[in-house]
């Protein structure tokens, strides 16, 4: 059942834009630092101390929890739009499938396609020190701890966000938020390890990164879960 | 399983303590064309929106195909089409698309899409965008989508709302194969009465959430039989020489209205007119027309 959901939501995304802000959100990210790198290689290789990799990493590694709250909030917003629009709600949840199952695939969808984004960022990276001729090997390793680690740490928000764009039909108030969170990340670094917000940057930076990857992962869950409750309830006008 | 395919049982619904829909019981039998009447806002769609399961009944029970919507909601829907209120479609995609992805999920063959694009005369556009669609189009899409899963059920909520009369047509013609030619069942809700007799066997009217009728068409007629307009040069004095011969009528004007006579009754009441010296203009036979007693029976003339 699950799997007829994903391939009909697939479908329905066709020629949205959504699979253009997938892959150039990450080719952005990697492009600016070309730029950065390219303009000052000698000064960023001194900075480096010898480990350009890492330095490649750390750099692109700044701009990734927001990035992850943008691309989640999109992501959400662009996919409850095609429900929204043009009210299909009441045609898709007239059909034979229990509401779990739509809400289930839709968060599936998101997860998908922010993994391709973290994937290409991934490869990015690796491209970028490719081209910069880094002799030293490739840290295949932090590479992918770089695409997948912060946005493990992100799930709570992908959950909050998918739950109030499916449930508000004006997107305005997700949108809104979503931007907000991003931009307020850039400056919660100092508050508690606690806030949420926190987390994307913890489960790649901090020591016991682990602790803030299973955080991320089971508070998402309780929010997919909590949101579900509430989608099942509903009525849809 | 029970002979209705629907079987509400006070259904009721509230928002806010006010009753949308209160305590209705609707009963609509297999294979017939199962008029849902009443003026906007009287709950229609609410009830229709209760009945796929998409708002949850404040109190009573919903059967449909002998089944409890409740508990059996899934397999229900599996049995049923339907299209409510105006067509949901992805504009972005072409009428193939749309139905492919509605397609997946109900899992029938590929070869179905082409046969509802058949039955909707829609297989020549297919390929376009669905945006670029007229009203019409669209709205046959939406039936399309209906039949897509091959339902025992069709539930069409205002189908034929903003079309111009050659769409109102067509989708009419089409309404009315579906007992005919798929043994579909069919529920169709409008607020025109005119729309409705023209295809529906029973009829249910409903006002401020609640039934105020429910009966076949030929009754909603038989209540229609009106009586016999006669234009008399002097009305007043013909009254008289009427109810000398037993006959009670109304004088309005220079018409002579009278009830409830057979046509020899009509006939001897003209000659003793005539014998009498009126010159007599016209004689009219005077139904109520439907839509009167639809707004009878709907109480709109009251209000307004």
């Amino acid at each position: 059942m699950i799997g007829r959901a994903l391939s009909a939501d697939f479908l329905k995304i066709r020629g949205k834009g959504i699979w253009f802000l997938i892959f150039i959100a990450p080719i952005g990210l990697v492009a600016m630092q070309a730029l950065n790198f390219g303009l000052r290689y000698e000064f960023m290789v001194a900075r480096a101390n010898g480990n350009l990799w890492m330095s490649i990493i750390k750099n692109i590694f700044l701009f990734v929890p927001m990035a992850l709250f943008m691309g989640s909030t999109l992501v959400s917003s662009m996919l409850a739009g095609v429900e929204h629009q043009l009210s299909s709600w009441k045609q898709l949840l007239a059909l034979p499938i229990s509401r779990t199952t739509v809400f289930i695939s839709k968060f599936l969808v998101c997860v998908f396609l922010l993994a391709i984004s973290c994937l290409v960022l991934s490869l990015g990276a690796l491209l970028l020190g490719l081209c910069l001729g880094i002799s030293t090997p490739v840290p295949w390793a932090e590479l992918l701890r770089l695409g997948f680690f912060p946005f493990l740490g992100s799930l709570p928000v992908l959950a909050l966000q998918l739950y109030l764009s499916l449930t508000f039909k004006n997107q305005a108030l997700p949108v809104t938020l979503g931007l907000a969170m991003a931009i307020c990340s850039l400056f919660t670094g100092q508050l508690a390890d606690l806030m949420p917000l926190n987390w994307p940057s913890l489960a790649f930076a901090a020591p016991n990164y682990i602790v803030y990857l299973s955080a991320g992962v089971v508070l998402g869950l309780l929010i997919l879960a909590v949101a579900l409750v509430h989608f099942n309830r509903k009525d849809v006008n | 399983m029970s002979e209705y395919v629907i079987k509400t049982n006070g259904l009721t619904k509230s928002y806010r303590g006010r009753n949308a829909v209160s305590d209705l019981n609707l009963e609509i039998k297999k294979g017939e064309i199962y008029g849902f009447l009443g003026p906007n806002g009287a709950g229609k769609t609410t009830t229709i929106r209760m009945l796929l399961g998409l708002i949850r009944p404040t109190k009573g029970t919903v059967q449909i195909l002998g089944k409890n919507l409740k508990s059996d909601k899934i397999n229900i829907l599996r049995r049923v089409g339907s299209l409510v209120e105006y067509p949901s479609y992805y504009g972005h995609l072409t009428a193939v698309e749309n139905l492919e992805a509605i397609r997946r999920i109900l899992d029938v063959p590929k070869s179905r899409i082409d046969e509802v694009l058949e039955i909707v005369s829609l297989t020549k556009e297919s390929k376009r965008a669905v945006k670029g669609y007229s009203l019409g189009m669209k709205q046959r899409l939406g039936i399309a989508s209906a039949l897509l899963g091959s339902p025992e059920l069709l539930i069409l909520d205002e189908p034929t709302n903003g079309l111009d009369p050659s769409g109102i047509h067509e989708i009419r013609e089409l309404i009315k194969q579906m007992p005919r030619e798929h043994g579909i069942t069919v529920l169709v809700s409008s607020h025109l009465l005119g729309e409705v007799e023209q295809m529906a066997g029973t009829v249910g009217i409903i006002r401020d959430g609640r039934m105020v009728f429910q009966d076949t068409i030929s009754n909603l007629r038989q209540k229609a039989a009106g009586g016999i307009d006669i234009r008399v040069s002097e009305a007043e004095s013909a009254l008289w020489l009427a109810k000398d011969a037993g006959i009670t009528g109304q004088a309005q004007q220079n018409v002579l209205h009278v009830e409830g006579l057979d046509d020899k009754q009509v006939a001897s009441l003209v000659k003793r007119l005539v014998d009498n010296g009126h010159l007599i203009y016209r004689v009219e036979e005077k139904n109520k027309s439907l839509e009167d007693i639809f707004m009878e029976v709907i109480g709109e003339v009251k209000s307004l």
